[in-house]
Parts: C-alpha cells; structure tokens; sequence
C-alpha cells in the first residue's frame, strides 16, 4: 500500500489525453476529461493497494466520463457562455498526417458503445494489461477480452472503404446484453 | 489515410500503440497547476488548519506542541468522518441562499481587500470598492460534520449573493458542471434548481458562490477576483 504522488501523475498526460480523446471522439472533450479526471484525483490524498497509477487512472476516467454523459444526459441543452468556450489548441501533433489519420479511426472508436470502446482504449491506447483493464473497468478478464475483440472487429470494418462493404449498419453495431454503460459500481469512485 | 489505414485487427493494435501525439500544452499547464496545487494544500502546516489560529501565534508554539495540533486535526477529521451523513453541493450552495442571521463583517484592517472574517484563514473578499457589492449579512451552518460560513453581499440594484466557505480539509469532493479556467483556477459552473452555482478550492476549502437570478458570468467574475493581490 502507498500513497500515490501527485508529482509523478504529469507523466501520464500524454496517454491519458490519447485515451480522452478516443473515448470522446473529440479533442476539445478529451481536454476536459482529462482536467476532470485529475481534478478528481488529486482532489485528496490517494492510496495505492498496489496498484499502478495508471491503473487507477483509468479507473478514475472511465468514472468521469460515466458521470459526465449521465449528468449530461439530465441536464437541457444550452448553448455555451462566450467566456467558457476556449479555443482549441492549434498543434497536437508534429505529424500534421497522423493527427488527421488519428481523428478518424479515435472518431471510429468513440462511436462504438461504451463497453467496446471503454474496452479497445484501455487496452490498445492506454496500455494496460487485459487483468488491470478488466479490473479498472469492473468486468471479468473474459467479458474484456470478448468486447476488446468485438471492438477491434468493428473499428477496421468501419474503418474499411465504403466500396469493400466494410462498414456496417447501425443496426449492426450491437451492445452485449448486460452492458454497463453509464453506471457506476457503487463505492467505487475513487 | 487510406494508404495507412488499419486493415485487420492486428494492425489496427500496431496503429493505436504507435500514436504519439502528445497533450496540448495549454492542457499540460492546466494539469501542472492541479499538482501544484495538491502539493500546496498538502504543505500547509497543521496548525494552519485549525478553524480561528493565527499564523503569528501559532508559529510561536514551537515543535511540541505541533505534534499535539497533528494529533487534533486527526482526531477532528476522523470525526467529521464518523457517521454524520456527508455534506452535498446542493446543501451548501442552498445556504447561499438563505437569510442572514448575523451582522455583516467588517473590511478587514490589515488587508482592504478583504472581509475581518475567514475560515480556517481563508478570508472573505472585500468587494464593495471593486464591484460595489457591500456584505450584508452573515450566518454559520454545521452540515455533515463541516462548518459552512456564509456571507452574503448585497449591490446597489438589490441583488444577493452568498459566498460559503467549507472548513475543513480535504474539500468535498465535486464533480459534474462546466470547468472553466481563470488565472490558473478551476471553476466549476453549474446549475441547481434554476439558480447558477460556481465551485472552487481556496487553499483547500470548497467554496461556493451563488444567487438567485445571477449569471455565470457575473459569478464568476466574483468567484474569481484575486482578494490577494495588493492593490496598487
């Protein structure tokens, strides 16, 4: 058991900010996740039971970003105060090419249903282990390892061009049945 | 993107594992900021935390008795802690707008900027002279184990505003509402019954700013105003 230093969270911005965005699909979402997702976690002193801070990272943004679509979902729609649209950082990346190939498979990615997509970023864009995602995640390793197959499958079918008869229907794009999108584990936000 | 475009799911995981786009620096500032900041609340000194103590008496406590004010804050926190229901955003921002039930403080001696009343020495902000909002009016809750210092302001068109501030620390935590930032600070807008609420941390403690038929923007601009700085 240790507690986690706050120091050491600025070297996981990067990552976390990859993750933000394929989850929101957007960059401008992706800054403010990840603001919340530190905001939170640094809101108090934290205790590791052996876990690795980006382990409970994740964990910490897949609560934000449950909430944040549950709050969002109840609250009416207004329109943005001058003063709180921030304009958007004009360089994300040295390779202008990668960023735009990057926007579209994360875009891919962030319309997959939550369970898939929560599943294919904490894998293949954050980086943890099946085990750690399938924890920070509160699913069983073979629930993970069934939606992280099923999301790939259908990012590189959407992905393929229209010609092939790669990209499916909506109707094809389906939700496992006990999916837990949206709802939270009681207690467990740290 | 056609030419680099994942075409089996192998090649989709070497794809997503080779981005290296990095955070927006503004985005890394902002988070810089956040872990100075925890850092900052987690150096203040125990007897900085003790509702009422003043620095200049308390440094002259020396080392021995700095173990006994650990020892209290403990003891208060586990208590705030042990059983009493935690206190929500809903019930301090509703205190914002509540009658006074004492006389308002007066503008502090030591610091125009700033009102003779603080919590746990974060002080209330003198705002008549900038904005023309005057203090009106005071009153002090205990909800959830935490004390909650109201102060309400009043402007020359019969407008209230509450100023609450949480005592104790680690604030409660907040989530949820927009975050917008000014001069390197959080604020957390949002709305609770019709009636706009800005949230914020002061060394710490929460505070919350509201009042009936206010704008977010109007909120803000209080919330936000630096009662720190020396005025010129």
């Amino acid at each position: 058991m240790r507690t986690l230093d706050p120091q050491s969270l600025s070297k996981h911005v990067d990552r976390l900010y990859r993750t933000a965005w394929a989850l929101c699909g957007s960059r401008e979402d992706a800054e403010d996740l990840v603001q919340e997702t530190f905001a939170r976690v640094l809101a108090r002193p934290r205790v590791l039971q052996g876990d690795d801070e980006l382990y409970y990272l994740m964990r910490v943004l897949r609560n934000t970003f449950l909430t944040g679509r549950r709050t969002a979902s109840r609250r009416p729609v207004t329109g943005a105060e001058l003063e709180d649209v921030v304009a958007a950082d004009p360089r994300p990346t040295s390779r202008p090419e990668q960023a735009i190939e990057m926007q579209e498979v994360y875009a891919t990615i962030a319309q997959l249903p939550d369970d898939f997509r929560l599943a294919i970023v904490a894998v293949d864009v954050l980086g943890l282990s099946y085990r750690e995602a399938a924890r920070a995640l509160r699913v069983r390793e073979a629930t993970l390892t069934t939606r992280l197959f099923r999301a790939r499958k259908q990012v590189v079918e959407r992905l393929a061009p229209a010609s092939d008869g790669g990209r499916p229907s909506a109707g094809e794009i389906q939700r496992e049945g006990n999916g837990t999108s949206g709802v939270l584990s009681g207690g467990g936000t740290p | 993107m056609s030419q680099h475009r994942p075409q089996t799911e192998s090649e989709l995981v070497d794809y997503l594992q080779s981005v290296d786009v990095r955070a927006p620096d503004e985005l890394q500032r902002k988070v810089q900021a956040l872990i100075a900041d925890s850092a900052r609340a987690r150096r203040r000194p125990p007897w900085a935390r003790i509702r009422g103590a003043r620095p200049a008496l308390a440094f002259k406590l020396g080392g021995a008795t700095t173990a006994l004010a650990a020892v209290a804050v403990v003891l208060v926190l586990a208590l705030s802690g042990g059983g009493a229901p935690a206190l929500t955003l809903r019930e301090a921002s509703a205190l914002t707008l509540r009658a006074a039930t004492m006389a308002p403080p007066a503008q502090s001696a030591g610091s125009p900027r700033q009102l003779a009343v603080a919590v746990d020495g974060v002080a209330f902000p003198y705002w008549e002279d900038h904005f023309g909002w005057r203090a009106s009016g005071t009153r002090v809750d205990r909800i959830g184990g935490r004390t909650i210092t109201t102060v309400f302001y009043t402007n020359g068109r019969g407008r209230r505003v509450g100023y609450a501030i949480v005592a104790g620390t680690p604030a409660p935590a907040v989530s949820g509402g927009r975050i917008v930032w000014r001069e390197g600070t959080p604020f957390r807008l949002m709305r609770e019954n019709g009636t706009r609420i800005v949230t914020w941390t002061r060394d710490g403690h929460l505070c919350v700013v509201s009042g009936k038929g206010m704008s977010g923007a109007t909120l803000l601009r209080l919330a936000s105003w630096n009662d720190d700085v020396v005025a010129a």
